[in-house]
């Protein structure tokens, strides 16, 4: 196991306590931790590429980091006209 | 000497996420919690990134890698700035401070006092 893997491991055991923040309280909480939980799977998705040395997986993280900025200006729109 | 700069960068952006997932864990309030996004998209990022371009260079994949950075930070300001503005307009009417309410932007700053049509 190389350094990659390892820390792309410890970024997995990451998400867990974000995906139960995720699960629990209210709208407004969940919505942060499913923020938090991008940012953490585009990190994992850039530590994979490397541990596992397929390149072109980078663009899996460009992806996610473009898709997730889309998803949260929709989300942060909807969440102001109708959870209210 | 390489692989320990990797190393001490990985470990740094690692350490960097868990740290701020606990806070996340610690807080409550939802405007408090959006800040503890902040260290993983742009640090942890940046010394991923880092860690990448010692790795392996001056290679495409170390600019893709450049590029998620910049992204997840622009992404970040402009996200969070949303939704707290979303939140706020779920929570009140409008936008605008309301009469006599306190804006906390600096810490000596005065009521809002203005009239309102």
């Amino acid at each position: 196991m190389n350094v990659w893997e390892l820390a792309a491991e410890v970024m997995i055991f990451v998400l867990v306590p974000v995906a139960w923040l995720a699960c629990k309280g209210d709208p407004r909480q969940r919505l942060v931790s499913f923020y938090m939980a991008g940012v953490v799977i585009t990190l994992l998705m850039m530590l994979l590429t490397m541990a596992f040395n397929r390149m072109p997986m980078m663009d899996l993280a460009i992806t996610l980091a473009l898709m997730s900025f889309g998803g949260g200006i929709v989300f942060a729109r909807f969440f102001a006209r109708h959870l209210r | 000497m390489k692989s320990i700069l990797i190393d001490v960068f990985l470990a740094g952006a690692v350490l960097i996420t868990i740290i701020s997932v606990l806070g996340m864990l610690r807080v409550r309030d939802p405007y408090q919690r959006m800040h503890y996004i902040s260290p993983p998209a742009s640090l942890s990022s940046f010394l991923i990134a880092i860690a990448i371009f010692i790795q392996r260079g001056l290679k495409p994949e170390s600019f893709k890698a450049l590029f998620v950075v910049c992204v997840l930070v622009g992404m970040n300001t402009i996200v969070t700035h949303a939704t707290a503005r979303a939140f706020r307009i779920a929570e009140v009417p409008d936008w605008d401070p309301e009469e006599g309410e306190e804006v906390p932007i600096l810490g000596g700053d005065e009521k809002v006092e203005e009239e309102r049509g």
